[in-house]
């Protein structure tokens, strides 16, 4: 999948289950500060990821670190490419 | 010790007519039926039930999305009842105010919500992609604590979980403590969904009306001889309680003062309805609000048009009030709301003491011979209400009664 494909997908996400207007999600966009999410919004948001791009991602602590749509994508596009390394040795 | 007198000063619901009281009086006002055949419950095998009285959701968007995530379809319906009846009481909840609260009672958490739950779960035995706001819609005190959460409300959150007496119970418990002086105002109520699970639960108990799924109108039938069973509504109501002293010094409109309630249990059955435990609860709730039952000038029947139901409730107001009571029940209008029928029964019963009518039952065209000897009221008819009384029941074995008295303007 493209970074495109990824940026449309999540910013999919952001509108249908946050329902934040799509100019307001730039990359650089703070999901905390700028888009309002909060505790429980993290963990829709796992799950909305899970089911967008059908991954299992309850084990990726590194989810802890995302603050902004561009980590996000960023997330999906290493855990995506560490996936292919996996599964083609 | 001086107790509080109580007082109902806001009154709002979501019902199968819509949202609003406005929608349900022009509703039972017109003698409209909003039973309806449900789509799609023909594909429940063993459901034999397949009517029904939906409510739809209107205008929910209009609740901010961090407030709305954590409501199903009960928490949704009880925050518009609540708000609609806070705007009604002319109240504005002051932040960090300990002594408003809300009591909101339902049968369970949103069984929707539920049903969707278990249909993840159970598919894989993985609960990975459950929602974390599931929980909160669930929940059996969901409603209680989404509309405080809504609202702003810091003092009692209660939820009164009794089935079908859920809302009296509710109303019965604000009443309490407000007449103790444990809190100011309450929002009390309850709501509850339809489903085909809960529909269901029902119908497994042959409980059901299950011979006019062509002819949905013609059912509920409250105390008529062609009765064959109650049908599930939903929505929700709500009314603000608050000290009179309060409310008259603010110039609040009063619907009515609540001056008794009871609460019995049968101890006998877990589903048939119980005459005995019928009858103490009533004329302890008299007893409560020092009246007696020639006081009495109109009773709102539970009536859930069940054939044992209807006759041990006829025979249990005979019993209590004599032959000459005029009697009416409201679930031909609206279907059976379950944990909210007590209240939204109740705040029509407010506007008829207003109004000054009593709206009769609709769908009762022949007594049936077991509920005869009460003046069942038939048709709309002028009749000043001084003294009403609200019963509710439940499976469990529970009765409720609630006693409401017209407040006259002479006395603010």
């Amino acid at each position: 999948m493209t970074k495109q494909e990824i940026i449309e997908k999540v910013n999919k996400v952001f509108e249908e289950s946050f329902e934040i207007e799509k100019d307001r999600l730039l990359p650089e966009a703070n999901i905390f500060l700028d888009l309002g999410l909060d505790s429980l919004d993290i963990v829709d948001l796992m799950v909305a990821l899970q089911k967008s791009f059908e991954v299992n991602l309850r084990n990726e602590e590194s989810i802890r670190n995302i603050r902004t749509l561009e980590d996000i994508y960023k997330f999906i596009l290493e855990f995506q490419e560490r996936k292919k390394g996996q599964s083609n040795p | 010790m001086v107790q509080r007198r109580v007082v109902i000063t806001g009154i709002g619901v979501v019902s199968p007519y819509g949202n609003g009281v406005p929608a349900l009086i022009e509703g039972i006002e017109k003698g409209r039926s909003t039973i309806r055949r449900m789509e799609g419950w023909d594909q429940f095998g063993g459901l034999k039930s397949h009517v029904g009285a939906p409510a739809e959701l209107t205008n929910e968007k209009r609740i901010p999305r961090q407030k709305r995530r954590s409501m199903g379809r009960i928490g949704l319906f009880a925050a518009q009842a609540a708000e609609e009846a806070l705007a009604d009481s002319g109240l504005t909840v002051p932040e960090r105010s300990w002594r408003t609260g809300c009591i909101i009672g339902s049968t369970i958490g949103s069984t929707k919500s539920l049903n969707d739950a278990f249909e993840i779960i159970l598919k894989d035995k993985d609960i990975g992609l459950i929602n974390s706001t599931t929980v909160f819609q669930c929940m059996s005190h969901t409603a209680a604590s989404n509309v405080a959460q809504y609202l702003g409300l810091n003092g009692y959150i209660m939820a009164t979980s009794a089935a079908c007496a859920s809302s009296l119970h509710a109303i019965g418990t604000g009443y309490d403590l407000i007449r103790l002086g444990r809190q100011d105002f309450l929002l009390c109520g309850g709501a509850d969904e339809l489903h085909p699970i809960v529909t269901g639960s029902f119908d497994a108990l042959f409980a059901t009306s299950t011979k006019y799924n062509d002819s949905p109108t013609m059912t509920p039938r409250p105390f008529d001889r062609d009765r064959d069973g109650l049908v599930c509504g939903e929505g929700s109501g709500v009314v603000v309680l608050e000290d009179y002293e309060k409310a008259v010094s603010r110039n609040a409109k009063i619907y009515a003062e609540i001056t008794g309630f009871s609460t019995t249990g049968s101890g006998s059955h877990i589903s048939q309805s119980d005459r005995e435990s019928m009858v103490y609860c009533m004329k302890s709730a008299l007893g409560d609000a020092r009246v007696s039952p020639n006081d009495v000038d109109y009773v709102n029947a539970h009536a859930t048009a069940t054939l044992q139901g209807d006759q041990e409730e006829a025979e249990a107001i005979r019993e209590v009030f004599g032959s000459a009571i005029p009697v009416s029940a409201f679930k031909g209008y609206i279907g059976h709301t379950l944990g909210a029928a007590g209240v939204i029964e109740l705040i029509a019963t407010l506007v008829m003491m207003e109004k000054g009518v009593i709206y009769p039952t609709l769908n009762l065209e022949n007594v049936s011979h077991e509920c005869e000897g009460l003046d069942h009221v038939m048709k709309p008819r002028n009749s000043e209400l001084n003294v009403i009384l609200k019963n509710g029941f439940a499976f469990g074995g529970i009765s409720a009664a609630l006693v409401c008295k017209n407040v006259k303007i002479q006395e603010k």
